[in-house]
């Protein structure tokens, strides 16, 4: 099982140092291990998400890189720095958005970003204050009040704070759970410009689909480990299975025929009476499984209804590194987009 | 130094947006001002007209001497008709009338309907004078009695102590309150991400809250000087120093507050449960000098009357800085104390660390 979180650089040694290292992390609380000998490298300029189920470990280790948590063992270097030993050289060059941080209520926006510029000692100046909150897309809302922001807005200000110090790294801890699907997209490609713009993100999230169409690489983690590490293509390539495909059958199909389908790895069958009435195969060929099932229902004349393929997702990702099934709230439905807009900037030399 | 000032000018833009601050620390004293001035403020102001019916005889002439020679009152001659005219009008307070020779002394009182409490105020104080004059006693003797009644008015000593209280609420409950809260929203945890230290954040903080200690005085000494006629006696400079050491001792209490609350809650539990008291028992709505033995020891070692005297002899009686250092003092070491638990009890976080 892969579980070498720096399984990125190690292959295809990056040109340039990498923004953040992280060797054998540790922090406890009391007896339990919030993470648990953790490596991981980001790369200058990419979106690294790190994908994990509720009480993973995910905040924790976002706060031992923001230097807010001193870690219990391990060494770390954010943009050449130590957050132990230098923690305000990494202040200057980080930005911050904290999970479900609430900000000055009765602030307008412009105001608590020109607070905030001030706070970093940086241009406070109402044009890059303006400049900001356009980046982020609050334009026509700059003097309203943050009380009368909805969740998603306040979140994009959370993020205009976190630029206000033109950070090399950006930490996003869960941008945005509690967003309706509109917000969430509009949250994203914010997220994108600002990686576009040359800065660094490292997000949180437990929406795997976030982690697929954000990410340009994801670590998958559970139980203060990372068990996974690579470009969400790659993770989802990398699986045994590929696909499943599923089917109610009104007839008999015999099990020993379905398992000897091109491909099928697997042959769960669900029947309530003593006969088999909704199948699903998990396969590595999916087009081979199809035909061939296609084929054995002809021949044995069994109808089949609800005909469906499933391509695996980061979910399926997760159920073979850890062999639970995903725990969280339920995501939507899987992305309908090709993989290849993935890994855009870095795909090549990830790996 | 600009990220402390621009702190602090975020930080007083916050305090005048809520309401529910601004609420307790201006509207509520405020009420107090208006209500107890309405009251009281009037009533011991002592002015009464009173209206002679001419001929006075031997005895109405003493009385009207007696009279004119206090400001309590103001005498009017004239005839009957017009007199009670007068009365009728509401123009004068009492008319009397002096039948006979004088002697025995006699008086008839004409006064307007009892429900007016001035009314039934200024027949008690004409009986007085009344009783006065007929009997060997001097008639001197009362009206200086009614000369310093009306030096000092109601609201002469009740305005500081209602100062005091605003102060002791925007330092202990505004305080402590606002922090916990930035504390449980992850406001303080935000700002610990960013490179401006606590020191100055802390400072910031007593800053704008001094500065709206000093704002909240002027409005509440205004208000009071335009409505009710108080005009602070002591020196300016004297004042403000009580004010902002006052300012200081509750602030930090607040903040010693919200270091030892887990949460919101806690914290204004405990605040109330501090200031509650001490609003009853620092003299502030009636004196302390007749509560039980019992009592009296427990207002020597809570620091809100040490604000009400020393704000009250200097606004109130004009006394200088000799008259209340102790009272300062004793102010500065409450600030001292709580200081030193607020930071040794601070917390960025609500979680454990």
């Amino acid at each position: 099982m892969a579980i070498d979180a720096a399984v990125g650089t190690s292959a295809t040694p990056s040109p340039k140092p990498p923004m953040i290292e992280a060797h054998g992390l540790v922090k406890r609380y009391g007896t339990h291990v919030a993470v648990d000998h953790l490596d991981l490298v980001v790369h200058d300029g990419e979106i690294f998400g790190i994908l994990g189920p509720n009480g993973a470990g995910k905040t924790t280790t976002l706060e031992m890189l923001e230097g807010l948590r001193p870690p219990d063992e391990g060494t770390i270097r954010v943009a050449g720095f130590d957050p132990a030993r230098s923690p305000n050289e990494v202040k200057r060059v980080v930005g911050v958005q904290l999970q479900s941080t609430s900000l000055f209520d009765y602030l307008t926006i412009s105001e608590l970003v020109a607070l905030f510029a001030a706070l970093y000692n940086a241009d406070g100046s109402p044009e890059r204050v303006t400049r900001l909150i356009d980046q982020v897309g609050l334009g026509e809302k700059r003097d309203a009040r943050i009380d009368q922001l909805s969740g998603g807005q306040r979140q994009r200000v959370a993020i205009a704070l976190a630029l206000v110090n033109d950070p090399k790294v950006v930490f996003l801890d869960e941008p945005t759970t509690g967003l309706d699907p509109a917000a969430r997209r509009t949250l994203w490609s914010t997220v994108q410009g600002i990686r576009d713009a040359g800065t660094t993100v490292v997000l949180t999230t437990h929406y795997m689909e976030e982690a697929d169409v954000l990410c340009d690489r994801v670590a998958v983690m559970d139980r203060g480990k990372i068990v996974a590490c690579d470009t969400p293509a790659r993770l989802v390539d990398a699986l045994a299975a590929d696909a499943t495909v599923r089917a109610r059958v009104t007839g008999d199909l015999p099990m020993d025929d379905l398992r000897a389908l091109p491909g099928a790895l697997r042959v769960e069958c669900i029947s309530p009476g003593d006969r088999c009435e909704e199948i699903t195969i998990t396969t590595d060929d999916a087009q081979g499984t199809l035909v061939g099932l296609l084929a054995l229902a002809d021949r044995a004349r069994v109808p089949l209804a609800g005909l469906t393929t499933r391509q695996a997702t980061l979910e399926d990702v997760f159920l073979s590194m850890t062999g639970r099934a995903w725990e969280d709230e339920p995501t939507e439905a899987a992305p309908e987009q090709p993989t290849g807009r993935r890994g855009r900037r870095r795909g090549g030399k990830v790996g | 130094m600009r990220s402390i000032w621009a702190m602090t000018r975020a930080n007083l833009k916050m305090s005048l947006r809520n309401r529910q601050a601004l609420f307790w620390n201006l509207a509520f004293p405020a009420l107090f001002i208006l209500i107890f001035g309405a009251v009281f403020g009037r009533g011991l102001k002592i002015d009464i007209n009173v209206g002679l019916i001419e001929p006075l005889n031997g005895y109405g002439e003493q009385v009207a001497a007696a009279m004119s020679s206090t400001s309590a009152f103001t005498v009017t001659r004239g005839s009957q008709e017009a007199e009670l005219a007068a009365l009728e009008a509401g123009t004068r307070s009492v008319v009397l009338a002096f039948p006979g020779p004088g002697d025995p002394p006699a008086a008839t009182i004409y006064s307007g309907p009892m429900t007016d409490p001035n009314s039934a105020v200024a027949q008690s104080a004409v009986r007085e004078v009344l009783l006065a004059a007929s009997g060997s006693a001097l008639p001197v003797t009362i009206s200086a009695e009614t000369v310093n009644a009306a030096q000092i008015s109601f609201m002469d000593t009740f305005l500081p102590g209602i100062l005091a209280m605003s102060l002791m609420n925007s330092g202990i409950i505004g305080l402590s309150t606002a922090f916990v809260n930035y504390r449980e929203r992850g406001i303080l945890r935000r700002i610990k991400v960013t490179p401006f230290p606590l020191t100055s954040f802390i400072f910031a903080r007593v800053l704008s809250q001094v500065l709206m200690a000093v704002l909240q005085s002027v409005i509440l000494v205004g208000m009071a000087w335009a409505l009710f006629d108080f005009r602070p006696r002591g020196n300016l400079t004297v004042i403000f120093l009580t004010i902002l050491i006052g300012a200081l001792a509750f602030l930090a209490i607040g903040f010693a507050i919200s270091g030892i609350s887990p949460n919101a809650e806690t914290a204004a539990s405990y605040a109330n449960l501090i200031t509650f008291p001490m609003l009853f028992l620092s003299g502030i709505f009636f004196s302390m000098s007749n509560a039980p033995a019992w009592l009296q020891p427990i207002t020597k070692v809570l620091p809100l009357p040490y604000l009400v005297e020393a704000l009250r002899s200097v606004m109130t009686y004009g006394h200088g800085l000799s008259a209340i250092w102790i009272d300062l003092v004793v102010l500065l070491g409450v600030f001292a104390v709580a200081m030193v638990i607020a930071v040794r009890f601070f917390r960025w976080d609500s979680r454990s660390a």
